[in-house]
């Protein structure tokens, strides 16, 4: 296989998990077989449900069945499957009611259980009982929707930054430089804690996701100045930017219709960066506990679950799935990354 | 991976960038190394000067302080909470408070911490040092692999090898350190492994590792083109010689921007892998002063992580001189 077709099947495996996300983050609450904050207080950190294909009778049957755990031991919380319930795993079960995109109203869920005593619980439950595999999806759709917000608005300060300070005159480029040097050079964790102590610790889920959209845009603005503003500079010097100078054309006319079609390709190349970068911060501030708070699940603070360590002990795959979503997400930006910046160098040379 | 060093172009002239020029013009009749340490100076005194302005009015604009939990505590009268606050000066202007805390600053005393209860300046170094100890066996551990990989790709020009050393880059790339260090903490209690030092390091190195590895890879691969490489084969020296000898001596230089840069990302960075493996060092400081609002024990944070910022820059470009006979010869004109 060549190097150029490598790229591609890269950016295809990457294009294709971003899709998946973008799809959970859409019909999260269809594919969530339970509500994420329904608790079922009997059954803290059950393991994940056992699955047999046997009927009540012992006997083979096509349709896989689910066993209600027991608990055998309530204070290591252990659990054992208790063969005499099984319950037949259904498509499109009823479920919670819950509006797709927010206005269409639905009861259908894409599985559930034929009884609504036995649960199947794919991930497991949490410490409260709550269906592990409902609060990720939910989570995925949090974090997507924030990181992709925050990059829309950190990318849009960013390219109109760079272009005032690639088009203007030398005292504001050099401000708008300084600033951004400065804001690149210092590390963004720690600046954007700094900012956070600034706002009250406790935060509704709504005002949250707006604060941290907040905090996002104002420390991750200025990759992408320096960036728009080293492009616009090269372009400025063009023949038909002259040519548009010498007609009349007035400077924002310049900017946004001539130079900013022209260097698109690569910002927009550069904004796809900044959404795993702030996937990963919206996730630390969670897990420290200063994102989006409980009941509300994000991959940050589900993550937080794991620094229980008997439980990391007993269960480190259930505990660590949200990490495996997050290194999924990251691997799939880089991918696509990865497989257009190859194939443009081809192009180029 | 080509679009690892469009990034690192970038961030390679943020090194030259920090300052205003017109403001060397008097300086010039000085040496140019005498020339090059004032520019230092007066970048590294301006980002500090910009760190803590913008750190300390954003804080005190919120007007939220230690106190401000305080109020909800129905036995705690307001008048009481007032009392508290001026006995900490927190009743007088920003403006004001910000000259106060400048004027210390300058003598190394940056007030005392609100939750520890002891001076700013000892707890903060104290942790930095912790901290600096793990970034710099980060460092080691990356470099390690970045040479010891491109050397191996360099040397045996094989194909199975660029394509491992293409995915190794994009395994480390893509797996963020609060993931990394969350299966540390998962190898720490299976037992497999009893060292958080060294578990630390190797969460910390990881993003590291693919960034030092894509640039050094490929900068010593551009080496292996030019021409003086051509003469040292055509004397007839050795491959082994001529990639320790010369080759690696000119791809050194980029690998040494990102090792300024990356002493930030690192510090960054300590803050997800100490609060999650549980080692007292400057990022879990940062998220305790978080939790407790403990402005100025934040402020030393700031004040600390700008300072280590520009001195690994501008150590960075100092062993970038002595590397590089052509830079030097450029300063000096």
């Amino acid at each position: 296989m060549t190097r150029r077709s490598c790229a591609s099947v890269a950016a295809t495996a990457g294009l294709i998990l971003l899709v998946c996300f973008a799809f959970v983050a859409i019909f999260a609450d269809a594919l969530a077989p339970y509500d994420h904050t329904d608790q079922s207080r009997t059954l803290p950190n059950a393991p994940i449900s056992t699955i047999t294909f046997s009927d009540e009778a012992g006997s083979f049957s096509i349709r896989p069945r689910v066993l209600a755990p027991k608990m055998t031991d309530a204070l290591r919380q252990t659990y054992e499957p208790d063969p005499s319930r099984p319950a037949k795993i259904e498509l499109f079960a009823k479920g919670y009611a819950y509006r797709l995109l927010g206005f269409i109203p639905l009861e259908r869920h894409l599985f559930g259980t034929s009884d609504p005593e036995i649960r199947l619980h794919l991930l497991g439950t949490d410490v409260l009982g709550r269906d592990r595999l409902s609060r990720l999806l939910i989570a995925i759709r949090f974090s997507l929707i924030v990181c992709t917000i925050g990059a829309v608005c950190a990318s849009l300060l960013g390219i109109m930054l760079g272009l005032v300070g690639g088009y203007a005159g030398k005292v504001l480029d050099t401000a708008i430089v300084g600033v951004a040097d400065a804001v690149i050079a210092l590390p963004a964790m720690i600046v954007i804690l700094a900012a956070r102590v600034a706002f009250p610790l406790e935060l509704p889920p709504l005002t949250a996701a707006v604060l941290l959209i907040g905090l996002f845009t104002f420390t991750g603005w200025a990759e992408m100045t320096r960036l728009t503003r080293g492009l616009v500079k090269r372009t400025r010097t063009l023949d038909f930017i002259t040519a548009a100078r010498i007609s009349g054309v007035s400077g924002t006319r310049i900017l946004i219709r001539h130079i900013l079609p022209n260097i698109a390709r690569p910002l927009l190349t550069q904004a796809t960066l900044i959404l795993p970068a702030f996937l990963l911060a919206e996730a630390t501030l969670s897990f420290l506990g200063v994102g989006l708070q409980e009941p509300e699940p994000s991959l940050g603070n589900m993550l937080a679950a794991a620094s229980d360590l008997t439980q990391l002990r007993e269960h480190a795959f259930i505990l660590l799935s949200p990490a495996i979503v997050i290194a999924l997400f990251v691997l799939a930006v880089r991918l696509i990354n990865t497989g257009i910046n190859t194939n443009e160098d081809r192009e180029v040379i | 991976m080509p679009h690892y060093n469009r990034c690192f172009e970038k961030e390679a002239s943020i090194v030259e960038n920090i300052g205003v020029p017109s403001v060397f013009a008097a300086v010039r009749i000085f040496s140019p190394v005498l020339q090059f340490f004032v520019r230092k100076v007066i970048q590294g005194v301006l980002l500090l000067l910009i760190t803590s302005a913008a750190a300390f009015f954003l804080l005190s604009s919120a007007g939220s302080d230690a106190f401000t939990s305080l109020r909800e505590n129905p036995q705690v009268s307001a008048a009481t909470i007032e009392k508290l606050r001026a006995s900490y000066g927190l009743d007088r202007p920003v403006v004001e408070r910000y000259g106060a805390w400048l004027r210390s600053a300058v003598r190394a005393d940056l007030g005392e911490s609100f939750y520890f209860q002891v001076p700013v300046t000892g707890l903060v170094l104290t942790r930095f040092w912790s901290t600096a100890v793990l970034a710099f066996a980060a460092i080691g551990i990356a470099c390690l692999v970045a040479v010891g990989l491109s050397f191996a790709n360099v040397r045996s020009r094989s194909r199975t090898l660029s394509a491992f050393t293409d995915a190794v880059i994009l395994l480390f790339a893509s797996t963020p350190r609060i993931v990394i260090s969350l299966f540390a903490l998962a190898i720490l209690v299976y037992g497999a492994v009893t060292s958080v030092f060294w578990l630390s390091a190797v969460s910390l190195a990881v993003p590291l590792v693919a960034i030092l590895l894509a640039q050094f890879n490929q900068s010593l691969n551009d080496a292996m083109h030019e021409d003086f490489v051509r003469t040292a084969r055509a004397k007839g020296l050795n491959e082994t010689t001529i990639i320790l000898r010369h080759a690696l001596r000119a791809a050194i230089n980029p690998a040494l921007t990102i090792f300024g840069l990356s002493l930030g990302a690192l510090l960054g960075g300590s803050v997800i892998v100490e609060t999650v493996i549980g080692r007292p060092g400057i990022g879990a400081l940062t998220v305790t002063a978080v939790r407790n609002r403990d402005i100025p024990l934040l402020m030393g944070v700031m004040v600390v992580v700008s300072l280590a910022v520009w001195a690994g820059n501008t150590l960075a470009e100092v062993l970038q001189l002595l590397n590089d006979k052509r830079i030097r010869a450029s300063e000096a004109e």
